[in-house]
């Protein structure tokens, strides 16, 4: 696909996306707005990462640092808007009045320039030095600025900042909410993630990355200029990164340097593409959004340190098992399971991993929930959902892997997902829509797996995990 | 003049409880080139330890480490298993190693913090209150204990190395592999057992960091910049040079924290990293 069919391709899929979110939010379901306006900058924030980490190599830990610089960039320029105090003297400030106040999308253009310095400044620093040693500088740039915004009275310091969002923004001839348009302006944002990632991925500068990756000294002998394409990518990464978090401040009303600084950013960039499959644009897009819808469902079923858990475990079970992440696997079960062309079958066998991914991740999700509710039936159901659930797990990854035992194991998960699921509606008949259609489907993909092709496919390959030398 | 003295001496004091904290990272990253990002993890684990001993038992938090080295020690080993068989193997340690180790902290600190919370905790010793004076230096005893034991620590550790056999196995490891394999040692049986010391020095330098300060799971972030700074600085495994760039950094903090608040002190431990690693990598003691 070329460039521009990609770009018109994902603006037709942000288009529909913002319909659904303006339906969502003018019915009863207004958090779902809220909820994809976080997962959108998830998906942002790890491609943009992904420039970096994915394509070079390069493990950036301070995402969360260039995230916060977009966020308080945006904040010191909406101050400068208000000169409080008569920070600039009047004559000075006379002259930046036709400027002012600056639109949203112009803030977070100077954010993402801010943060692309940044990223410029520190890749001079350190990327003369082994990769390792960026690594942990970038560790310590997190704090370095973390420390400053603390001490950066005019931004509020650690007492924090509160901005007023407009109540409603006109975008053409149409009205929207202030949220509605941060949700626009992150779908915007989150293309142009996307579609610069995928420009890059497939141009003389992606293969560039990709040989730093690969074997940076073969590279430099071989006369690419590493420290350049090295600088590019952190400037690329951290104007993107910046521009992810500079709607934050409007998103979230009142920040503090302790959310915008989170831990939980900077582990969800990294945890994301690993997650997803590093070396494509499409891995922490896959991603960003399974792991940020799941965690908007713990935080509300659970509470948020249980879903920076799940976040933790994954990453390290995914960096363990799945060098590649999802698209690693999947591209490997297809090379095996339908070498010419992927077919309606194989698709399908993806699907059923997926769901059984999905069932088992949300089963362990709301078995926490059930286990914490504290009625012994309740306690009961959640503890065999638990188990169900870490089975399911265990099973998707056996799917894709071809192993022998999977297609028994996914059916068991599913089986006690029925079971789960049909004892929660018996204790309380609420959910019905939801939980019937998991019965159905579960019920589906049990029979699927009980076909010839499936079947003689694990047969064939009973031990099928290549392990490179 | 007072406070200056005051200042230096009070950071030789920090700085030699800086030595314990970082030797560990001097052998797993300066020797084996395991970048173990999760260490200041296993150091609030110690604290835990000590503190859960502590409130319980009413038993001294570093007789408790001393006791738990060997525990830690096979701690160290597991989790360098899973990390050869899972990443060195495959030759696949350089980002996905990194990330590994990069969710083990993460996971460590939420864990901690679901069980614990985020209160601070602390402890009870004899040697915690009360402060010598000597002249118009003061060596408040909390920090004097764990700053000696560090490095009576240090040294036990430098001697090691430098006269047992596996000691030099261990130093040899870090410069060539298949001359070890040649002497008929298994380079990771030898990685092994050294980054289960590695491993085993977090327990004691978790034990001085909650004896110096009152412990919140989030605080072992903060010493992942210091404890880099400091390896980097003294030459990537050469421990007297870590020792000499603890004291530093120790100084340096503490005049930070005396002339400009506290509140900046972080930010001097990594300021002090990005400069070294700008100006001299190879650290003062460099190879």
């Amino acid at each position: 696909m070329r460039s521009s069919t990609f770009l018109m391709v994902a603006l037709a899929v942000a288009a529909a996306v913002f319909a659904a979110g303006l339906l969502a939010s003018r019915s009863h379901y207004g958090y779902l707005v809220f909820a994809g306006i976080v997962v959108l900058q998830y998906i942002v924030l790890a491609t943009a990462w992904n420039i970096l980490g994915g394509y070079c190599g390069y493990v950036n830990f301070g995402a969360g640092a260039f995230f916060a610089m977009g966020a308080y960039a945006v904040i010191a320029l909406e101050r400068l808007g208000r000169n409080p105090g008569r920070w600039l003297s009047d004559t000075y400030f006379e002259l930046l009045i036709p400027l002012l106040p600056l639109s949203l999308p112009s803030m977070v253009a100077i954010g993402g320039i801010v943060s692309g310095i940044v990223g410029l400044g520190m890749g001079y620093l350190t990327l003369r030095l082994r990769g390792v040693f960026f690594a942990i500088a970038t560790l310590a740039l997190a704090v370095v600025l973390h420390t400053l915004v603390v001490n950066w009275d005019f931004v509020g310091g650690s007492r924090g900042h509160t901005v007023i969002r407009p109540a409603r923004v006109a975008v053409g001839p149409f009205s929207l909410t202030s949220i509605e348009y941060l949700f626009l302006l992150m779908l915007v944002l989150a293309v142009l993630a996307l579609w610069v990632a995928r420009s890059i991925e497939r141009s003389r500068l992606g293969l560039g990355f990709a040989s730093i990756r690969d074997d940076e000294l073969a590279a430099e002998a071989s006369g690419v200029p590493t420290l350049r394409l090295k600088l590019i990518a952190t400037t690329v990464s951290g104007a993107l990164m910046g521009m992810a978090g500079a709607p934050l401040p409007f998103y979230l009303g009142y920040t503090e340097p302790n959310t915008a600084f989170g831990l939980g950013y900077s582990v969800n960039a990294i945890a994301m593409p690993m997650i997803g499959g590093a070396t494509t644009w499409s891995g922490p897009l896959i991603g960003a959004v399974l792991l940020g819808t799941l965690q908007q469902i713990a935080t509300v079923t659970i509470t948020s340190v249980w879903n920076l858990l799940i976040v933790g475990v994954l990453l390290i079970a995914f960096v363990i098992t799945a060098p590649v992440g999802i698209v690693g696997l999947v591209r490997e079960f297809l090379r095996t399971a339908a070498p010419t062309r992927p077919t309606s079958r194989a698709v399908g066998l993806i699907l059923v991993a997926g769901f059984c991914f999905v069932v088992g991740a949300l089963g362990i999700i709301f078995s926490l929930q059930a286990v914490q509710a504290g009625s012994p039936g309740k306690a009961l159901l959640g503890g065999a959902g638990l188990v169900a659930g870490a089975l399911g797990l265990a099973a998707s990854w056996g799917l894709l892997k071809l192993q022998s035992w999977a297609p028994a194991l996914a059916c068991a998960a599913f089986f006690a997902s029925i079971a789960v699921t049909s004892g929660n509606l018996w204790l309380a008949w609420e959910g019905v829509i939801a939980q019937s259609l998991t019965i159905a489907l579960s019920a589906a993909a049990i029979l699927f797996l009980q076909t010839r092709w499936v079947r003689l496919l694990y047969r064939r390959h009973p031990v099928a995990v290549p392990v490179p030398a | 003049m007072d406070l200056l003295l005051n200042a230096i001496v009070g950071g030789l004091l920090l700085g030699g409880f800086y030595a314990a904290v970082t030797v560990g990272i001097s052998i797993s990253f300066g020797m084996l080139d395991v970048v173990n990002i999760a260490h200041p993890a296993f150091i609030i684990v110690g604290s835990y330890i000590a503190y859960i001993v502590n409130s319980t038992l009413g038993i001294d938090p570093i007789l408790t480490a001393i006791a738990v080295l060997p525990a830690f020690y096979l701690l160290g080993q597991g989790v360098y298993q899973v990390f050869y068989l899972s990443f060195e193997k495959r030759g696949e340690e350089a980002l996905r190693g990194l990330a590994f180790f990069f969710g083990l902290l993460f996971v460590t600190e939420v864990v901690l913090i679901l069980v614990f919370g985020v209160d601070y905790r602390y402890v009870q010793a004899g040697y915690i209150g009360p402060t010598w004076r000597l002249g118009v230096v003061d060596f408040p005893l909390r920090t004097v204990v764990p700053c000696v034991v560090s490095i009576l620590l240090v040294t036990a550790l430098h001697l090691f190395l430098a006269r047992t056999f596996t000691g030099r196995a261990i130093m040899a490891v870090a410069q060539d592999q298949q001359a070890l394999r040649l002497l008929s040692v298994d380079p990771v049986r030898i990685k092994r057992i050294a980054f289960g010391i590695s491993i085993a020095t977090a327990a004691l330098a978790g034990a001085f960091l909650i004896v110096i300060q009152p412990v919140e799971p989030s605080v072992g972030r903060e010493y992942i910049g210091r404890i880099f700074a400091i390896c980097v600085l003294g030459g990537m495994g050469s421990l007297p040079g870590t020792v000499i760039a603890a004291m530093l950094l120790g100084i340096l903090e503490n005049l930070t924290a005396t002339y400009y608040g506290s509140s900046w002190a972080p930010a001097v431990a990594f300021g002090f990293l990005l400069v070294t690693l700008a100006v001299r990598p190879a650290g003062l003691l460099g190879r």
